[in-house]
């Protein structure tokens, strides 16, 4: 069971003083699986990945991503970590090319030049690979911004508030791409939109307040249901 | 796929045994401060300063110098200073335990050390401007001495200044440890290269070797009076600090049930 | 789970020297296309010299000019390393690029010495061009000692404990409200020592009296000692501020 898991953690805690940003969170995401996780602001849900990314060290708890201890061994779990936030991450005055081979030179991938042109292919932009960053739409930069997660050929792929400040095209050209991409990896996602994360989730967590107060799997659950489940849940868990 | 259970949250804990040390401590240091005092007056001879022309009567004694009123200065001066010091030390103690922890106990620690630290650079610098005002007739002067408080005191303004914009609790108590911990090292070596380095442009102070018995003695009951009121104030900042975390954590757990 | 197998990209950690390169050479790169900061920091530097141009139009005699020059050489060095400082980490946090280049495994401290390789090199080559300025505007009077090639030892260690001690400050202040201040509040008295001993050495070397080497030997070698203690405290806890 335990090699089947992407992400195993356990009891997880991110706490300064009283504070609890996160409280106790136990999750185990299958390989394979979509995790979308829901939540109100401040309910914790993006503490939570910034931990599961490593990017920050839990209080308490432990982490294992693809069976590595994340907390003692950071650098093997981050390579299998790739993150799509809703900031880009890359250079804006540097090309889509460059910001890739910068990146994949970072992590040491075998033929830089090789990979990062199979991956400007991939998310459509080969012929544009020489144009500054700062120069393109706010949907190709997040396209840059996905091959630079891919870079290095992660298993677990992060997603925090992805589609923020993109056009329904871009949305669409984004949902495509990560439909491309999807076997072989798992996914979290972080996300206020309800009816996007839950036709695209295999399993769905609801968190308010730093726990977490709803999570199954999405085959128990039909939308309305959802929605309903998730409104009282978030209602009551901000009375 | 996942599970949460209630579990009952650890409270900041205030009011440890030194607490009840206190009040007696903080008495202590006003009592010994105030003997001090009147030590410095009283029992420490006067030192001789610039000498006179001859012999010359002042106040119905015959001297060789002038003697130094403004020399008691010193037994103040010296004592706050060292304690500014001994606080800014404590200050970086903590900080280096935060960093290893990140637990929030030690960030207030080492805030409140260096409130205390700032009282009392505040008071060195009064101290040694009266000094320099009435020893040497100027305001100001570049003194190594001066100019190191000078510096310290700017750094652990900046320090506060620092922590009020930052957001973020964590990330204020993390920098700050880091910025306490690069003020101690700095503040050594400012103090270093300021006497070192040789210079006709400023007034070189010249000191008699060593002091006297008398001088030492008072000096000693001026800086154990102080240091008595220094930990007496950082226990009681601490304790007020520490209480008021606590209320705001009860408070958030009551509101939870 | 039908994929679990497949095949994986090969991932070959580089050095950490390798690491190192590739983040300087990003830096070069993207400051050779914008040329923001070289540009912010040399019109900062020239309307400097302006302002001392006011300042000092009443100081006709040379000799006066030749025992300021080193503090006033420096107090331009200070200011416009303060803008340029200011301007290292916008492009880092304009994106959230940071956060992409903490997600790389890599030690945090190659962070810290790229940036403060780059940082380095923009302020020296600043000072390559403001300070020949500041000799043509105000030192064309001053007869030239024979020492005064010797003021490149001051200026050498004084950036380098600059911009060390700087790239941490402004990674600090970076995620601060009102971050311009922040910095100069902070930075201005911690390199207060390195300020004093470089001023001293320079105005030693300028002067070229017949004692120089008394003024100009010692604060090298406390300048000197400053930036090793303080780049190593820097290495060390820039893991901290960064991740925070």
């Amino acid at each position: 069971m335990a090699d089947e898991l992407a992400i195993q953690a356990r009891h997880l805690v991110k706490a300064f003083g009283t504070r609890r940003a996160v409280d106790d969170i136990s999750l185990n995401v299958p390989r394979g699986a979509f995790l979308a996780i829901f939540g109100p602001n401040g309910a914790g849900k993006t503490t939570l990945l910034r931990m599961l990314a490593t990017l920050s060290r839990p209080s308490s708890g432990t982490l294992a991503i693809e069976g590595v201890d994340a907390r003692e061994h950071a650098d093997q779990a981050r390579d299998r970590i790739g993150l799509i936030s809703h900031q880009p991450m890359v250079y804006p005055d540097l090309s889509a090319e460059e910001n890739l081979l910068l990146y994949a030179r970072l992590y040491g991938v075998a033929d830089p030049e090789a990979r990062v042109r199979e991956l400007l292919d991939q998310v459509g932009l080969l012929h544009r690979r020489l144009d500054p960053v700062r120069t393109f739409s706010r949907g190709m930069t997040q396209r840059v911004a996905i091959a630079r997660a891919l870079v290095h050929d992660p298993d677990i792929v992060l997603l925090d508030e992805p589609y923020s400040g993109l056009d329904p095209h871009a949305v669409d050209v984004f949902d495509q791409l990560i439909d491309q991409i999807r076997p072989g990896h798992t996914f979290v996602m972080v996300s206020h939109d309800l009816r996007k994360g839950f036709s695209l989730c295999t399993h769905a967590l609801v968190m308010a307040r730093g726990h977490v107060v709803t999570a199954d799997s999405k085959d128990a659950l039909d939308f309305d249901a959802f929605e309903r489940l998730y409104r009282e849940t978030v209602g009551m868990g901000v009375a | 796929m996942a599970d949460s259970q209630k579990k009952k949250r650890p409270v900041p804990e205030a009011g440890q045994w030194p607490d009840k040390l206190l009040v007696p401590v903080l008495v202590a240091g006003v009592v010994l401060t105030t003997v001090g005092f009147l030590m410095a007056f009283l029992y420490a001879a006067p030192v001789d300063g610039a000498e006179v022309n001859g012999f010359q009567l002042i106040g119905s004694k015959l001297v060789t110098h002038r003697q130094l009123l403004s020399q008691k200065i010193f037994y103040f001066h010296m004592p706050v200073a060292i304690v500014s010091f001994v606080m800014l030390i404590a200050a970086a103690y903590y900080a280096i335990r935060f960093l290893a922890s990140k637990n929030q106990r030690y960030d207030t620690c080492s805030r409140v050390a260096m409130e205390i630290s700032l009282l009392f650079v505040i008071g060195t610098m009064i101290t040694g401007d009266l000094w320099t005002r009435f020893e040497w007739g100027v305001w100001w002067t570049w003194d190594p001495r001066l100019t190191t408080y000078l510096i310290l005191m700017l750094i652990v303004i900046a320090y506060f200044v620092m922590r009020n914009s930052v957001d973020d609790p964590e990330r204020r108590a993390t920098y700050g440890a880091v910025i306490s911990i690069i003020a101690f090292i700095d503040v050594p070596i400012c103090m270093m290269v300021t006497r070192l380095i040789p210079t006709s442009i400023h007034p070189v102070v010249v000191r008699q070797n060593g002091m006297a018995p008398d001088m030492t003695i008072t000096v000693m009951v001026c800086l154990v009076g102080m240091l008595c009121v220094a930990y007496g104030l950082y226990r009681l900042r601490f304790r007020t600090v520490r209480i008021e975390e606590r209320v705001e954590a009860l408070k958030e757990q009551l509101e939870e049930e | 789970m039908a994929q679990q197998n497949r095949q994986r990209l090969a991932l070959k950690h580089p050095s950490t020297f390798a690491q190192y390169r590739t983040l300087l050479s990003k830096d070069l790169r993207q400051e050779f296309r914008t040329k923001e900061m070289v540009t912010s920091m040399g019109i900062f530097a020239v309307l400097v010299i302006i302002v001392y141009g006011a300042a000092l139009a009443l100081t006709a005699q040379s000799i006066d000019i030749a025992s300021m020059s080193g503090g006033l050489i420096w107090a331009l060095i200070v200011f416009t390393s303060l803008t340029g400082l200011n301007r290292s980490f916008s492009h880092e946090k304009e994106q959230g690029c940071l956060e992409g280049i903490l997600l790389v495994p890599l030690d945090r401290s190659v962070i810290y010495l790229a940036k403060a390789t780059s940082n380095f090199i923009f302020l020296a080559l600043v000072e390559v061009i403001a300070v020949p300025l500041f000799m043509f505007f105000f030192m064309t009077t001053v007869p030239f000692a024979p020492t005064f090639g010797m003021i490149v030892w001051p200026l050498l260690l004084g950036t380098i404990g600059m911009a060390g001690v700087g790239t941490m400050l402004a990674t600090i202040t970076a995620n601060t409200r009102s971050r311009d201040v922040l910095l100069a509040v902070l930075f201005i008295p911690l390199i207060y020592p390195l300020l004093y001993a470089c001023v001293t050495a320079t105005t030693a070397a300028i002067l070229g009296s017949a004692q120089w080497m008394d003024l100009y030997t010692m604060p090298l070698v406390m300048a000197a000692g400053y930036d090793v203690i303080m780049l190593l405290a820097c290495w060390v806890l820039y893991g901290f501020a960064v991740s925070a």
